[in-house]
């Protein structure tokens, strides 16, 4: 048992740091940075973060030297993780691009289509969105209803896709539709590269719980995709479809490491929220309540670097990241659940008049309901955890 | 980075589960249920034999200077088969007081017999009506040249037919002090008391004018209670792997439990409602594991969060190992709730440590004045006072 960084693996963090201090926003670390309201500032806001940091080669690490990346060991994602959430990076708009299409098309893209699209991917010059879920295909992506058929050289699209993330920044879509009926329901599937600047592709805004847009509903009424934009091959694009999901190699650290400050915080918050002049830490149930927190917070990490351990051994991601997700998410929701409960009634207060931190807790309780949904539901967790690791029969319906 | 056993102390773990599934595994608890004693005692002596008890015991005493983390797998597979007997107070309570805090006599003839022969531990400190807390040590002991003379009364006192020293915190002067007292003393009075927790059986002891020379005073007079909180570190840290132990194999049962008992033609593990339950249990088995795993590393390498760390995942595991057994009858339906079957057992077993040695609300106050969330002075503090005073 070693918890300790080699020197190459601190030399890597310092380096990061340095890089970080250096170039984030003026007013970033101390706070007073405001990000734009203004949506179209915003996008070319986190546009011009990500050219930076591609700039820096900090957009995409895991990535082949050759593409711009630095070949960064599994440990040195970690980090830079750890380093990522440290100082609240601002988020990278090309999320998608970076972690699931770039090392997609690396794997299975044709030549053209690498040399078309990899190198806007990094600069964030063309940014991408996935387009997976539908109104009536979210936990069971097989069965997706869009279509796809071909006209010449051509293929005509039309359907739905839901909860589409940076849909409204998006020069390219990262799309799966039904091109035949099969046998089975994830056969006759096939993936394109979709261009999201023409008539046929329409994005309206998902306004969150929290007040916030970060999904999209995409409507495709005849969009237009040329067989130069099919990835693999026609009709056998699931397997295209779970390639692309299987690239995230350092699962929810991210969150994990997020946990962990959030905890972090809380007890700060309690320290300084005071009711009739005392602080609420002082209370004996707002401690037992920090404590249970505590310790499922140290839990999560302690699972995700036992699992990360295995993964280091084994050169691969195990089952074991649907417990990660599970737990992370189900104590993020639990963390911002409490952090409104101990501030009492006036846990209610939002925006400028919150009592602490312009509603930072508030936002982000809202925010968290999201967490235990998207990305793969608890419910999806546990049927895999049951399944794939205790060996449970399928359920009904599979 | 690398969080997991190595190969040698994963090797170690198979020689001991071997030697259990020989025994038949929890049958060695039910023959303690049944009164077997003389049997499970030579139980436990033939698993002497394979040399476990050396591993954190020094080399100087006959030891093998191993660390706390040696002892983790052995810890989970005892669990696993709820082996009856004195291990944890043994092992993980009794070896570390006397390696630090003994003397060398004390040394040379308790840690010995402790590698070498059956000699095992129990511990006096509970008092009818009393508590785990400071002011719940009442028994006295009065120093006559160089003997205590002890007044008072302990009880739920564990398995006391299968030890040869008891542990007795009491009052010497009104200050706590820690004393290890041989049970063929003269005047010892043992009674047996009856829990529901029949794989531990618990005793009263009267000590009524009882003599014990002055040199069996583990450290200094006035010094146990902080010799014991810093040595209970050890003890929570070992609980913590035997309670891993007993929750693997719960969900070891209950999962193949639901993929043979059929009902609506199908097996009852193919039902989201087992199943999903089944995925919570196992995550609990999990992070119980890693608290454990950290805890018992932190003591090895003296880490600086050891005592938030020890308690969180003594807490974590020993609440859990409760829900997990409990779980499991529910799992198992109307055969669960038999005696044929081991299910009650575990629950049993979960609730005999939700308690002991210190009742699970300490642990909450002592994680949190650990973790400096309050204006009192943080426990640790008082242990260290007393380490240094002794030094």
């Amino acid at each position: 048992m070693d918890f300790s960084y080699t020197k190459q693996e601190e030399q890597f963090r310092l380096e990061l740091r340095d890089w970080l201090e250096n170039n984030l926003p003026e007013g970033w670390m101390d706070g007073s940075f405001k990000m734009p309201e203004d949506q179209q500032e915003q996008g070319q806001f986190l546009r011009d973060w990500q050219k930076k940091l591609s700039e820096g080669k900090w957009a995409a690490i895991a990535w082949p030297e050759r593409h711009g990346g630095r070949n960064a060991t599994l440990m040195e994602e970690i980090i830079y993780h750890q380093e990522m959430v440290r100082v609240k990076a601002p988020p990278l708009v090309n999320y998608v691009g970076l972690h699931m299409v770039g090392p997609t098309l690396m794997q299975i893209g044709s030549k053209e289509q690498q040399e078309k699209y990899i190198s806007k991917i990094i600069t964030g010059e063309e940014v991408w969105c996935q387009g997976y879920s539908e109104p009536n295909a979210g936990s069971d992506l097989a069965a997706v209803q869009t279509t796809a058929v071909k006209d010449g050289d051509k293929w005509i699209i039309n359907g739905q896709k839901v909860w589409t993330s940076f849909a409204h920044f998006a020069d390219r879509c990262f799309l799966v539709a039904r091109t035949s009926k099969g046998e089975k329901k994830h056969h006759g599937i096939t993936c394109f590269l979709l261009d999201m600047n023409q008539p046929g592709v329409e994005v309206r805004p998902i306004i969150q719980m929290d007040g916030e847009h970060d999904f999209n509903e995409v409507y495709l009424n005849d969009a237009v995709a040329y067989e130069s934009e099919i990835i693999g091959a026609v009709d056998d694009g699931w397997r295209v479809t779970i390639a692309l999901l299987m690239h995230e190699r350092t699962g929810i650290g991210a969150q994990v490491f997020s946990l962990e400050q959030q905890f972090n915080e809380l007890v700060e918050l309690a320290r300084n929220v005071t009711e009739d002049n005392v602080p609420i830490i002082e209370k004996t149930d707002v401690r037992k309540r920090l404590l249970n927190l505590y310790i499922k917070s140290r839990g999560s990490l302690l699972n995700y670097y036992r699992n990360l351990t295995k993964q280091l051994k084994v050169g691969h991601p195990g089952v074991e990241g649907s417990m990660d997700k599970l737990f992370v998410s189900e104590n993020t929701k639990e963390l911002f659940a409490e952090a409104i409960s101990i501030q009492g009634h006036q846990g209610l207060l939002w925006k400028k008049d919150a009592i602490y931190g312009d509603s930072y807790w508030q936002k982000n309780y809202l925010y968290s309901f999201g967490q235990t949904i998207g990305g793969g539901t608890s419910e999806i967790q546990k049927n895999t955890i049951a399944e794939r690791i205790l060996g449970l029969p399928k359920d009904i319906g599979k | 980075m690398d969080f997991s056993l190595s190969q040698e102390q994963e090797m170690f773990r198979e020689y001991i589960k071997k030697f259990l599934v020989d025994m038949e595994r929890t049958k060695i608890a039910r023959d303690y249920v049944d009164n077997k004693t003389e049997h499970v005692k030579n139980v436990i002596s033939d698993l002497k034999e394979l040399g476990w008890t050396k591993l954190n015991i020094p080399e100087e005493y006959e030891g093998m200077g191993l660390g706390q983390l040696d002892l983790v797998p052995i810890m989970e597979e005892f669990g696993r088969v709820l082996l009856p007997g004195l291990y944890l107070e043994t092992n993980a309570l009794a070896v570390p007081l006397l390696e630090r805090f003994g003397t060398n006599k004390q040394k040379q003839l308790l840690l010995k017999s402790i590698a070498d022969s059956d000699v095992n531990f129990t511990v006096a400190w509970l008092e009818p009506g009393g508590s785990y807390k400071e002011q719940g040590i009442q028994l006295t002991g009065e120093i006559i040249q160089d003997q205590i003379r002890l007044n008072g009364v302990k009880t739920q006192v564990p398995d006391v037919e299968l030890a040869q020293h008891v542990l007795v915190p009491l009052r010497i002067n009104n200050e706590i002090t820690l004393i290890s007292v041989d049970l063929q003393t003269p005047g010892l009075l043992v009674t047996p008391q009856k829990n529901f927790v029949e794989t531990r059986k618990l005793f009263t002891i009267h000590f009524d004018n009882v003599t014990v020379p002055i040199e069996n005073v583990i450290g200094q007079i006035g010094d146990g209670w902080g010799i014991l909180q810093e040595c209970l570190l050890y003890y929570n840290a070992a609980l913590s792997s035997v309670a891993v132990g007993a929750m693997e194999q719960i969900v070891e049962m209950a999962t193949e439990y639901a993929k043979i008992r059929e009902q609506f033609g199908n097996p009852i593990g193919r039902f989201q409602a087992i199943k999903h339950r089944l995925a919570d249990m196992k995550l609990d088995l999990e992070t119980a594991r890693s608290l454990s795993y950290y805890a018992n590393w932190t003591l090895e390498t003296s880490a600086e969060d050891r005592t938030e760390a020890i308690c969180s995942a003594r807490i974590f595991a020993t609440e859990a190992f409760i829900r997990l057994a409990s779980h499991n009858i529910q799992i198992h339906g109307g055969i669960g709730f038999t005696e044929e079957i081991d299910c009650h057992l575990f629950v049993k077993q979960a609730r005999y440590y939700e308690n002991y040695l210190g009742n699970i609300e300490q642990y909450y106050d002592l994680a949190i004045e650990a973790l400096n969330w309050t204006n009192q002075k943080p426990a640790q503090a008082v242990q260290e006072q007393a380490i240094m005073a002794h030094k």
